[in-house]
């Protein structure tokens, strides 16, 4: 047998050149300390306290607090807002799978929301004339909306993470469209034209939830109800993301090609996570419908989409406690900058003004170092505005000849110290674009150059703020998420509480 | 609404009515996803805001246009002279646009995450249409351009020779061939810029190796700027013929035209520059027939798009002339 | 021993050598017009280590694309334990029996040490994420095996890879340790055949001494049977039962790694025409 080589075993005996003072050297993993050392630097004090309570407790102490809120706070707007953000943590945790588990862009993730929505319309409402009862609801649609997410997904088994985006919001978008335009259509298969969804009116007066035998007649019901399906999927995901499934979806979000090569079907992992945040999303979709009482296609668009994402970045994706911390959150601004009915009792001040001036506060903290640079900057920029005040008031008339549009602590405060035109919304609109470009600029200047722009910029955010952006409360909270993003996505890409990870391109 | 015509032999002017109507809508398609793919080919990345940046071009050559009326849209200025002024300006804006969003939303990501950048993407998109609300409002601006200097954009000319049988009455707008020829002297003129120049030589060379280009002399950081500064003005001469086109523009028309610039971009071949322009005029075919002769078209266009999109992505998933990337192990 | 005791050992001995537990017939590939393996033919016997060696761009790396199913021969076909794998995908190749490590470290960097090697048992366990998500007995159980299994194979590290260092994110390990988790990682598929791609890159003398070292006691204790790609001459010479050369995508030597080092055509691949003579001189 000339082609079969004889196989010779080999001596194993170490080989190896001992080192001579052996014995004194430290051995291999002495230096557990040091290669600590990166991960508590990485994490501050706050959060290793976090971490050492165990998830179960964690999520106990949540529900504990979260389950006596609609009894403490006896008031329906509160109560209200308290639903939605279990909603939106509902949604941050389904996306949470697709992108932050299994690394997949999805941008049609409302789509699915949007799907669960209509479909508990439809079988829920006159327009169809169907009543199921919401035990059969809920499972059904969970399924259909999973068998939904698997249809999207099935162009993914083919497409790197950059198509599949363009695939799914193109999706996103579709569902739009159709809701909207199925007002009056003729299918091939159809004898006449009908209305399927209402178009831009909707699907209203949708039953209530009635589920095994509790009907959610009212707000506090509805969050009990949200709070104990939180739990069961938060639950859920927690274990399928310990299990070999959760761990082949991370090593196929770090890396498709070796993942594939170790065993794991990459194409079937992916269609089961899309199928996974679709059911989650599907079924959150029920209970908004009926929370709501209607659907419209218009709660459906990308905008809701973007939050959502805010909401998942901002938590720090691939965490469960962090994207729903990240959703309350973000619900809680984007609530609080358009509630300017309320005065707060004990501050004296709306909270739309309040969060503003507070978060300019904390980005300043969190850029600004050392710290006592700041009290020189609040100081330089509260000496610009008199200056300015002073000035305006000897050469440019119409400047002063306004008054704060809202009254409020903070607004008697700024009374006497910014400029306030009449008509400012023409002034503001070119003020808001300067302040938009000298932003920009200060993040392009040196070091002494920087601390002595920043004051007239502090104070033009002001002015900008008091004369335009508050009369607008609906439109400036996304113009401010929008720039948090970005400034999130250049200081901490990782997000508030998630944890930085290392990428080799 | 009924179907016009079941198909093309039924009535052969509504058959050419729908192709210029498909090529119009096809070069400004192509024109958006020129700036896509040209941003992808040398990032790799998805840049969201490319939309928005053409709802910005298109809100300039509104305030221009509508600015230099002189009563009943009379111009001030010869009506070529006027048109080319605008177009020029509102391509330098959309194009320091562009390179102001790379300069502080894009460049500080460059070694981060791959999801960093697209997100950052989304917020600044999220940013520019909610701006352009506050500053523009809510409702659409509209203007009739066709009637511009007398109306001289609104000739029907060009087939009447051949119309002499009434059965072919088109509506064949001026102003639709002057967007056809703008943007074909447009690609033109990017084609040659990336055959023929020095910073054409440095894109491609980026586009395929960054590091390797940055090894032998070429700043990325210009070249990477000078990119978006064309692929932003490209999507803003694009703005500034659509709000003419159609004679409205309002916040949030970015969404719709990137979404569809976008998917030009990726079933032509993302990264390709002829790929863009035969995307883009595919799908403003696949749009103007599908009003014509699909089930339910007018309203559903964007269905077939999708199912284009779905289609490429399944059978030629690098799109129709994309080259496929051999995967390195 | 008695005599035909001993007789019988070696008749087994020679039953286990002959079976042909990797085999390549005519294996062609080209990349465009470019041809990068042509009509390859390949054996690899049940317990032996193989190495294959090559100028770079011989086609070595595209060899294990091929075997692992990330490529698809052009023509010809690859047959573990006599069945063809061509066509399959990645996965269920690795899970037939072939695990192999890349030339570029693929590890899941943000994932654990241990986690890293816990995923690669995906292939032989069956638990649904039903089970997962209940927690059925099924579910558990398969659970704390890994648990085990992954510990066993780190283990086999001796004190390199032990200890605290399993809660450790991937990427904090050093360059050496990441590859002998890859090779932990590969072998907790279990697989009947190793591909190790240059398994010894990057290493100081002393830690490739350690890895050829074993590569020879995977074989002899783990029972892998081994192809391995390798620059390092005196990693091939130690460790090697055979050696296979390429060059330009063509098998031009095979045999004891005496005979392939001394055969004029690797000499001359290796070192150009010119070079080749100059030596023979």
């Amino acid at each position: 047998m000339p082609d079969e080589p004889p196989i010779e075993r080999r001596p194993q005996e170490s080989e190896r050149p001992e080192y001579p003072d052996a014995a004194q050297r430290p051995r291999v993993g002495v230096d557990t300390w040091v290669a600590e050392h990166g991960e508590r630097v990485q994490r501050g004090p706050l959060r290793r306290a976090a971490e050492r309570v165990p998830g179960w407790a964690r999520l106990l102490a949540f529900v504990a607090v979260a389950a006596v809120f609609p009894i403490a706070v006896d008031d329906e707007y509160l109560q209200r807002v308290g639903v939605d953000t279990l909603i939106f943590m509902l949604l941050a945790v389904g996306l949470n799978v697709v992108v932050g588990y299994a690394g997949l862009l999805d941008l049609g993730y409302i789509a699915f929301f949007g799907f669960g929505a209509y479909t508990y319309a439809i079988v829920s409402s006159d327009k169809y004339d169907y009543h199921w009862p919401a035990e059969a609801t809920i499972p059904f649609i969970l399924v259909v909306t999973a068998a939904l997410g698997l249809l999207l997904g099935l162009p993914s088994r083919r497409l790197l993470g950059d198509y599949l985006a363009i695939v799914t919001l193109f999706f996103g978008q579709l569902f739009v469209t159709i809701t909207n335009n199925s007002t009056d259509v003729k299918l091939p298969f159809m004898d006449r034209a009908r209305d399927l969804t209402g178009g831009p009116n909707g699907i209203t007066d949708l039953d209530p939830i009635d589920f095994a035998g509790v009907e959610l007649n009212s707000v506090p019901r509805y969050f009990w109800f949200a709070l104990a399906l939180f739990v069961l999927v938060v639950v859920a995901l927690h274990f399928v993301n310990e299990s070999r499934t959760g761990r082949a979806w991370r090593a196929l979000r770090e890396d498709p090609l070796a993942a594939e090569a170790m065993t794991m079907p990459v194409n079937r992992l992916k269609l089961l996570a899309f199928a996974f945040g679709a059911a989650v999303a599907g079924v959150t979709g029920a209970i908004f419908a009926s929370l709501q009482t209607a659907v419209f296609p218009q709660s459906f668009d990308v905008s809701l989409l973007i939050i959502l994402y805010a909401m998942v970045i901002l938590g720090g994706t691939g965490s469960l406690a962090g994207v729903a911390l990240g959703a309350i959150v973000v619900n809680v601004l984007l609530e609080g900058l358009t509630n300017t009915d309320d005065t707060l009792p004990v501050v004296g001040e709306t909270p739309p003004r309040l969060l503003f001036y507070g978060l300019v506060a904390v980005g300043l903290a969190l850029i600004v170092r050392p710290w006592r640079w700041l009290a020189v900057a609040a100081a330089a920029t509260i000496a610009f505005g008199f200056a300015a005040r002073l000035v305006a008031e000897q050469w440019w008339e119409r400047g002063t000849a306004g008054r704060p549009s809202q009254a409020g602590r903070i607004g008697d405060l700024v009374d006497g110290w910014l400029l306030f035109p009449r008509d400012p919304v023409d002034i503001g609109n070119y003020a808001f674009v300067a302040l938009i470009a000298s932003v920009l600029v200060l993040t392009l200047l040196r070091r002494p150059w920087r601390w002595i722009a920043l004051a007239p910029v502090l104070y033009l955010a002001a002015f900008v703020w008091e004369n335009r952006l508050i009369q607008e409360p609906s439109v400036t909270r996304f113009i401010l998420l929008g720039a948090i993003l970005v400034g999130l996505m250049a200081s901490r890409p990782q997000g508030l509480f998630g944890t930085a990870r290392v990428e080799i391109a | 609404m009924d179907v016009l015509a079941l198909t093309p032999w039924d009535d052969w002017s509504i058959f050419i009515q729908l192709c210029v109507n498909g090529v119009t809508l096809g070069s400004v398609y192509a024109l958006i996803a020129l700036g896509y793919s040209m941003v992808y080919g040398i990032l790799k990345m998805l840049n969201f805001a490319h939309g928005d940046v053409y709802m910005i071009g298109s809100f300039l050559g509104y305030f221009m246009l509508t600015s230099g009326l002189d009563g009943p849209m009379n111009l001030a200025v010869p009506i070529w002279l006027a048109l080319t002024l605008v177009l020029l300006v509102a391509m330098l804006g959309a194009g320091l646009l562009g390179v102001a969003i790379e300069r502080f939303a894009y460049r500080p990501l460059r070694n981060a995450p791959r999801i960093a950048p697209l997100i950052s993407a989304l917020g600044v998109s999220f940013f520019l249409q909610n701006s352009a609300l506050l500053l523009f409002g809510a409702n659409f601006r509209t203007y009739d351009a066709f009637t511009l200097d007398g109306g001289v954009l609104f000739t029907k000319g060009i087939f009447e020779a051949w119309g002499k049988d009434d059965a072919i009455a088109l509506n064949l707008p001026l102003l639709n061939m002057l967007v056809i020829g703008g943007a074909i002297v447009l690609m033109i003129l990017l084609t040659l810029l990336v055959a023929r120049t020095r910073l054409g030589k440095a894109m491609r060379a980026t586009a395929f190796d960054r590091e390797a280009a940055a090894m032998m002399g070429i700043n990325p950081d210009r070249v990477i700027m000078a990119t978006f500064f064309i692929g932003s003005a490209l999507a803003g001469a694009a703005g500034v013929m659509v709000g003419m086109l159609f004679g409205q523009v309002y916040h949030f028309m970015g969404f719709l035209a990137g979404l569809k610039g976008f998917t030009a971009a990726v079933v032509g071949g993302i990264g390709s520059i002829p790929g863009a322009m035969l995307g883009g005029l595919l799908i403003g075919m696949i749009e103007a027939f599908s009003t014509g002769y699909l089930p339910e078209g007018s309203k559903f266009q964007d269905f077939y798009v999708f199912i284009l999109l779905i289609a490429v992505m399944l059978f030629r998933p690098t799109g129709l002339l994309g080259r496929a990337d051999i995967a390195k192990v | 021993m008695s005599e035909p005791e001993r007789q019988n050992e070696q008749e087994g001995q020679v039953e286990r050598e002959r079976e042909r537990v990797l085999e390549l017939r005519a294996v062609s590939k080209s990349f465009g017009g470019l041809r990068v393996l042509s009509q390859l033919d390949l054996v690899v016997h049940d317990g032996e280590i193989v190495s294959v060696i090559g100028p770079n761009g011989a086609g070595k790396t595209t060899l294990f694309n091929l075997i692992t199913g990330l490529y698809r021969p052009d023509a010809g076909d690859i047959l573990l334990e006599g069945r063809s794998v061509v066509g399959l995908p990645p996965w269920k190749i690795t899970q037939r029996g072939i695990a192999r490590t890349f030339q570029t470290l693929r590890l899941f960097l943000n994932m654990t040490v241990r986690e890293n090697v816990m995923a690669a048992a995906y292939g032989h366990t069956k638990a649904t994420w039903l089970e997962s998500m209940l927690r059925l007995p099924r579910a558990r159980r398969e659970e704390r095996e890994i648990r085990r299994l992954a510990e066993e194979k780190l283990g086999f590290f001796g004190e390199r890879l032990v200890g605290y260092r399993w809660d450790q994110p991937a990427y904090s390990l050093s360059y050496a340790n990441r590859r002998r988790l890859e090779i932990a990682r590969a072998t907790a598929t279990r697989p009947r055949v190793l591909l190790l791609d240059e398994p010894a890159a990057g290493m100081n003398p002393n830690e490739t001494l350690e890895i050829a070292e074993l590569i020879g006691k995977l074989r002899d204790d783990g029972g892998y049977t081994i192809l391995v790609i390798e620059h390092d001459m005196h990693v091939v010479e130690g460790i090697s039962d055979r050696v296979v050369a390429l060059d330009h995508g063509v098998k031009i030597a095979e045999g004891s790694f005496d005979e392939v080092a001394t055969s004029p055509r690797v000499v001359e691949a290796y070192l150009g025409v010119r070079g080749a003579k100059e030596e023979a001189a």
